[in-house]
């Protein structure tokens, strides 16, 4: 059965609005300048006799000499010393970690090119999320500062030392304050460097604040259980989920543990098995998590406290339903859900994004309800990825601005750009005397820092974490320091006259008295396996039995602040994005052109708007708004964006950084002055105002660049179906067709790939793993407006309404356009596919890509003459062209081009001249790599030993590379699933990636 | 003139050098045990000892004159034996050199032990002689000092040179001796025909072929064939780098490391057998051998220039045996340029394929400079992988990938070729 069911990826698409199609008619959405080239001034002016000589005679010159060069000198310099472990040209691992992920670090000669995930790591089984992959490259960042700093200028380590350590000894002396600002700190031994350093200077107090803050969720569980931590959530065992605005699959504390767990009960295995889990997602503005939810209720910030009241109260809590005046919908919902969630007592999970500590002990009381806790919520086994305390550090802030503070650090902080006030911060900072920034860059804080004593990269330190209970993990340098940076721990070391003066010798030490003889395991074992992990603690009981009277009373006066009457009111909600996060990483370019998950737009932050409202307010796409609090205000292009709560809009955090470095620098805007502090927690919501001024701004966004001109090619079922019928929506029973060609035989093997759509949560860490492994240029803002992103993967996004198939009309499309909101979202992966009849082969020129008798579609660069045919002739719209030399042309010096950064290039993978063609090639530098290996140990090739870099780090598992000619493969096996469909199969161009239909478990209602 | 003056210049010091040695050499061949001596000596005694240098162990010049012959010879053949009896010279030595022991001899008699010391007398009697410059080597051979063996390339352009000029004056000289007797027999009185008469003869000769309309046809044919054939073949060498050898920063042999001494390439160029790059071997690597392997019998107790490069690079000091800091690495000219845009990968050709290297490096243990051997193009590639049978033998990876082909089954050869090995994506990603 084909589905008629339409889909779409950008409203301009949908309505087919007149630009849409201009655009998409020809090969490139600009015209050509091809007119000016033939016009009177180009073509047809006569060149005198006399020049043209001259030119001739000139090329002809230039010519011989340049071919008199008959051998270019090349030196090749060896090591004088040689490494043992060194062997140029092979890759040396190492295990570190990142974020408290254990990882392996991949160098060749050296230095530090990939970042892959630990398969023995607890968190991410062997995945990275985008940020992850993306870190490499922050180590070959040129913005980050060549030695420490003293007032604005240069100086020395052995001079800061004496200077730090006479301020600390006054003020140890006048007995006044010292702060310790850092973001979350979960290292044992920076713990205790800390620890020690108080020891000495008694008066110190270590606050920890993180950009986006978790206290909400950490004080309820303080006030509930006693425990002030976030708990370990299992979204594994639950059968269902309901999330009141937490994007648990993108941002939310532990993204990656969360989707591996998530995917679990819904990818192939547990189809197979005629299991799947349900999500139901209520939120405001599309979110990562929102997108893969299967069923999706749009609830404004204001209502989502009275929501989670009706809920409790359906659940048979404490009866304080309201129905919500606005949301008829929401209240039908909020009935089922309880329903649900009550046949599925003690395998279902609800969690909620607020910050707000009231919302979240409802939440907690919701789920003591529902019997989560020892089930799908543990306690016993919490997590310490954030730690931070909004109220200590808002109160430090405070002792700064009454003097009485004296000295103040920061750790990986950086609130003269985070907090939500900035003048008043620096004001406070101002009068503190001795200021000392540990950061690696002159960030916004550093800058008004008179000290700042760089620290290393993560991928340059020794250094530990403890991200969960019982979970610990080593950071291992990989290189040697870059620049003239030292720990930020041996600064403290250094200053409290710690005997042990070595931050590598402390680390150790502090393990093998604490860690290592527990675990029965010495320094060297756990350097190979980079972490060791206690296992899990038994979960302990937890009774609630809070009174919520006063958490009720809070949750009503909190929506009554948010819900504002008034004709340009609405409720503002800032999020953290997937790609730029909490803007630490802002200068990375790869993160940068990652298209956000949703919105696919690069570069630059928003305001997301639902289209109907937009259009309410007059406000059209691309139009500069304002939006307005009582205490800020920010101006910034508008993105129309369906599935957005009429009547709210969202604002990415993490952009407008000033002093980040070249890239970074004035991408966006600055959001966090919207955040609010009230009851003890930041606010990541409040009630603004909107109004249109005057300019229009384009943004660089992807979504509908690579149009498949609405071929159907989207393929998906509902559980319900596919129960009835696994083939269900894989459109399986075409007419025969006929091969125009050969095919081809592939006696040795097939490299095949098979991409479960269910499993896909569309995070993009497969293209920055791609964009790392494959030399991946960075374009920057103007040339993806041009549509000219170079990433050999995307993922497409696909919006759909939620009527079943046999409903869609052209007419009811029509009336469709009038609910955008309720949309439906799928995401897939695209990238060559390989195929067999490869419509770019035939019509290439110079046969400069070809087909392999493994199954690959090879395409050799120094062949290409760039005609682009067979970009033009990809019905999958993979190919990309190489419009200049992005590794040599100095408009692309902010991004990697300059010798320094290029040092992360793969030396497997040539980089691309202009001029030429590329597109995926399956990470072939692996595929004969592992085949290479193979032979050398005069063994088969292994199924998973050889791994796509997308594949890799993919952290629900969906995407599966494989050899089809071994049955017994994963992805021969993947294949054979009843799901599997290849995209445009009917033009028989036989693809060799398969693709799993997407299953949604919509209710039976 | 002037040139045949440079060019005895510049000869003048290779027939001093050898006239000296000639007359040195006469003179240093006064007993038979020397020449015994010398070859034990090199064969036993110069890992560790030189004559006016400490190695490993002392210098041996003036070695008779420090000790009796009968502490000698005993102390020769078995010093081990001598240091545990507690002799006292025997403990002196000891403990300056400790923990290096002199090993013992036994298999060497004592003439043997003679001969060795009257050779090192002789050699030790022989004055210094400066090793810098154009060095002379053991054999009589001028050995190329400060870079690029000046003196004979210098005489080879002025022996042309001279040739050539005395083919002018031959000509010139015959010129004016005609002239003279023209002169003297019109003198005479006799008639004497006109040279400028003749040379019209000529240019009409040329003016006439000129007219002739095939001969100018044949000649623009040749032409354009000699020039287009030529400009054919420069095409296709274009980039085409065969045989080129550059000067490297230090006169290594091949043909003295991989011919003469037979060390094996996987000692120096280990990546070959594990990696994508044969990698030139590091610094330590030479060390190993070079610690103690001076050369210094062929430079008079000096150690070889060369070898003093490497000790340079790693800042060593070959008397204190002590690293310094002042290290610099060693930059040697890439000799084969593969583009960057082909992949190879030797580990693949060596260890899979079991390829000699003298398949593409050529005769590499005779060359005494390394030059690119093989054109290194794609056609020589493919032509390669068309030709070459697959090393199946004994490697499971290949099983099933053979059992699949038809070519087998046929009884045909499976070339790499067969087996994919001309596709794009092989060597180009």
């Amino acid at each position: 059965m084909d589905s008629n069911k339409k889909y779409w990826k950008g409203l301009e698409e949908l309505k087919k609005t007149k630009e849409f199609t201009e655009k998409n008619k020809g090969e490139f959405s600009e015209p050509l300048p091809i007119e000016e080239v033939l016009n009177e001034a180009g073509l047809s002016t006569i060149a005198p006799r006399r020049d043209f000589l001259k030119t001739l005679g000139f090329g002809l010159g230039a010519v011989t000499l340049a071919a008199c060069n008959k051998s270019p000198i090349h030196k090749a310099i060896p090591y004088l010393v040689k490494p043992e472990e060194v062997v140029p040209g092979i890759p040396n691992f190492y295990s570190s970690s990142y974020n408290g992920h254990s990882i392996l670090v991949k160098t060749r000669e050296g230095r530090p090119i990939k970042i892959e995930g630990n398969p023995s790591c607890v968190l991410s089984k062997g995945k990275m999320s985008a940020q992850g992959q993306a870190s490499v490259l922050d180590l070959y960042d040129v913005s980050k500062l060549k030695g420490p700093v003293y007032n604005g200028n240069s100086t020395t380590w052995p001079q800061l030392d004496q200077y730090v350590k006479g301020e600390l000894n006054k003020i140890k002396a006048n007995g006044k304050k010292i702060k310790i600002i850092s973001s979350t700190i979960n290292s044992p031994s920076t713990k205790a460097v800390i620890g020690d350093f108080i020891a000495q200077f008694p008066n110190t107090k270590h606050v920890q604040v993180d950009a986006i803050s978790y206290t909400g969720i950490i004080k309820a569980n303080e006030n509930s259980f006693g425990v002030a931590v976030i708990p370990g959530y299992r979204f594994d065992r639950a059968e269902l989920i309901v999330s009141f605005g937490a994007d648990f699959l993108g941002t939310w504390i532990s993204p990656i543990e969360y989707s591996r767990q998530y995917a679990s009960n819904r990818n192939n295995a547990a189809l197979k098995n005629k299991k799947m889990s349900r999500h139901i997602q209520l939120e405001a503005g599309m979110t990562m998590t929102g997108t893969n939810a299967d069923t999706r209720i749009l609830i404004k910030p204001s209502e989502q406290g009275i929501a989670l009241m009706n809920l409790y109260a359906a659940l048979g809590g404490a009866n304080v339903s309201k129905p919500l005046a606005n949301n008829p919908n929401a209240n039908k919902a909020i009935t089922l859900i309880a329903k649900e969630l009550l046949a599925a007592k003690g395998r279902c999970l609800v969690v909620c994004g607020s910050n707000d500590v009231s919302t979240q002990i409802l939440v907690n009381a919701i789920n003591s309800l529902l019997g989560s806790y020892g089930t799908t919520i543990d306690l016993a086994n919490a997590s310490f990825q954030y730690l931070g305390n909004d109220a200590e550090f808002v109160s430090c802030v405070n002792e700064m601005k009454r003097g009485e503070v004296d000295a103040v650090f920061f750790m990986n902080a950086n609130p003269g750009y985070d907090f939500i006030n900035a003048k008043e911060f620096s004001d406070a900072l101002a009068k503190v005397k001795l200021r000392v920034s540990f950061a690696d860059r002159m960030d916004e804080t550093a800058g008004l820092c008179q000290i700042v004593a760089p620290t290393h990269h993560y991928l340059e330190s020794w250094g530990d974490a403890n991200p969960v209970e019982g979970f610990y993990t080593i950071l291992q340098p990989t290189i040697n320091p870059i620049n003239d940076t030292r720990y930020a721990e041996e600064g403290f070391l250094g200053w409290s006259e710690n005997p042990v003066k070595d931050y590598y010798q402390y680390i150790q030490n502090n393990w093998n008295i604490n860690v290592l003889p527990q675990a029965n395991s010495t320094w060297k074992q756990l350097l190979q396996s980079g972490s060791i992990y206690f296992g899990e603690k038994p979960s302990g009981a937890f009774s609630f039995t809070q009174n919520l009277s006063a958490v009720f009373q809070t949750i009503n006066n909190q929506s009554n602040a948010l819900a504002k009457d008034g004709e340009n009111a609405i409720e503002l909600i800032l999020y953290e994005n997937v790609a730029v996060g909490d803007g630490k990483h802002a200068n990375n370019p790869w993160l940068q052109e990652l298209p956000d998950p949703v919105s696919k737009v690069t570069w630059d932050n928003y305001i997301a708007i639902a289209p109907k409202f937009a259009e309410k307010l007059g406000i059209g796409e691309t139009d500069l708004a304002e939006v307005k609090t009582g205490r800020y205000s920010l101006t910034l292009p508008v993105l129309i964006q369906p599935g957005q709560a009429a009547g709210t809009v969202s604002i990415a955090l993490g952009y407008g950084r000033t002093k980040v470095g070249k890239a970074g620098n004035e991408v966006g805007k600055n959001a966090y002055p919207f955040l609010s502090f009230e009851n003890g927690t930041f606010q990541f919501t409040s009630a603004a105002t909107i109004s249109k001024v005057g300019g229009t701004y384009e943004l660089a966004q992807t979504q509908t660049h690579h149009t498949i001109e609405g071929r159907n090619i989207i393929r998906e079922a509902t559980l319900k179906d596919y129960l009835k019928d696994p083939y269900s929506g894989t459109g399986k029973g075409h007419a025969k067709t006929y091969d125009l060609w050969d095919r081809y035989e592939h006696p040795g093997h097939n490299w095949v790939m098979a991409i479960d759509l269910n499993a896909c949560t569309g995070c993009g860490a497969c293209i920055v793993a791609c964009s790392a492994e494959n030399n991946i240029p960075v374009v920057g803002r103007d040339e993806v407006r041009r549509r000219r992103e170079m990433h050999w993967i995307r993922i497409d996004r696909y919006y759909t309404y939620n009527e079943g198939a046999e409903k869609v009309t052209e007419e009811n499309e029509i009336k469709q356009l009038e609910n955008l909101d309720n949309v439906t979202v799928i995401h897939q992966p695209m990238l060559c596919q390989h195929c067999e009849h490869a419509p770019c082969e035939t019509v290439c020129p110079v046969i400069a890509t070809m087909h392999s008798s493994e199954g690959l579609n090879h395409m050799a660069y120094n062949r290409c003459i760039g005609t682009r045919y067979c970009a033009n002739n990809c019905p999958y719209k993979v190919r990309r062209f190489n419009w200049f030399n992005y590794w040599n042309d100095s408009r692309f010096d902010n991004y990697l081009n300059n010798e320094f950064t290029q040092l992360v290039l793969n030396p497997d993978v040539t980089p691309r001249s202009r001029g030429v063609m590329e597109k995926c090639s399956m990470c072939i530098q692996r595929i004969q790599g592992g085949k290479l290996k193979a032979k050398l140990e005069r063994r088969t090739i292994k199924d998973g030993e050889i791994l796509t870099a997308c594949q890799q780090t993919c952290p629900t598992n969906a995407i599966i590379f494989g050899d089809s000619n071994d049955p017994k493969s994963a992805v021969s096996k993947a294949l054979t699933s009843e799901r599997t469909y290849y995209v445009l199969e009917e033009i028989n161009t036989l693809p060799g990636v398969g693709y799993q239909t997407k299953i949604r478990n919509i209710a039976e209602a | 003139m002037r040139s045949i003056s440079l060019f005895f210049k510049s000869i003048l010091p290779l027939l001093l050098f050898t006239a000296y040695f000639g007359i040195f050499s006469s003179s240093v061949s006064f007993a038979q045990d020397v020449g015994a001596g010398a070859a034990i000596f090199k064969q036993k005694c110069t890992a560790c000892h030189a004559i006016n240098k400490q190695v490993l162990g002392p210098a041996l010049k003036g070695v008779s004159e420090r000790h009796t012959e009968a502490w000698l010879l005993k102390w020769t053949k078995n010093a081990p034996a001598m240091i545990a009896s507690g002799d006292p010279e025997a403990k002196v030595l000891y403990d300056k050199y400790k923990p290096t022991m002199m090993t013992a001899f036994t298999e060497l008699s004592d003439d043997d032990v003679k001969n060795i010391y009257a050779y090192v007398k002789a050699e030790g009697d022989k004055p210094p002689v400066a090793a810098a410059g154009a060095a002379v080597g053991a054999d009589g051979t001028a050995v190329g000092g400060s870079g690029d063996g000046g003196v004979s390339n210098f005489m080879l352009i002025g022996l042309i040179a001279v040739i050539v000029i005395a083919f002018l004056v031959i000509l010139v000289l015959n010129r004016v001796i005609n002239t003279l007797e023209r002169v003297m027999l019109r003198k005479k009185g006799v008639e004497v025909e006109e040279e400028e008469e003749i040379k019209k003869d000529r240019l009409a000769g040329l003016k006439m072929l000129s007219k002739n309309k095939k001969f100018i046809f044949f000649l623009v044919l040749l032409s354009v064939i000699l020039l287009g054939s030529a400009g054919w073949k420069g095409m296709w060498e274009t980039g085409v780098h065969t045989g080129y050898q550059p000067v490297q920063p230090i006169k290594f042999s091949h043909q003295l490391h991989a011919g003469v001494n037979k060390v094996d390439c996987q000692y120096c160029h280990s990546g070959a057998y594990k990696s994508k790059n044969a990698s030139i071997p590091s610094a330590n690597v030479c060390m190993n051998c070079h610690n103690y392997v001076q050369a210094t019998e062929k430079y008079n107790g000096e150690i070889s220039p060369e070898i003093l490069k490497i000790y340079t690079a790693l800042d060593y000091n070959p008397e204190t045996k002590v690293y310094g800091n002042n290290q610099k690495p060693i930059e040697w000219i890439r000799i084969h340029n593969l583009p960057d845009f082909a992949y190879f990968n030797h580990s693949q050709h060596v260890r899979v394929a079991g390829i000699e290297c003298q398949k593409c490096h050529g005769p590499i243990q005779t060359m005494q400079e390394v030059y690119q051997y093989s054109p290194l193009t794609m056609k020589w590639c493919i032509n390669c992988h068309r030709e070459t049978e697959v090393n199946h033998k004994d490697n499971a990876y290949y099983d099933q990938l053979l059992a699949a082909h038809n070519q087998l089954k046929k009884g045909e050869k499976v070339t790499a070729a067969v087996l994919g090995g001309l596709e794009c994506g092989k060597c180009h990603y």
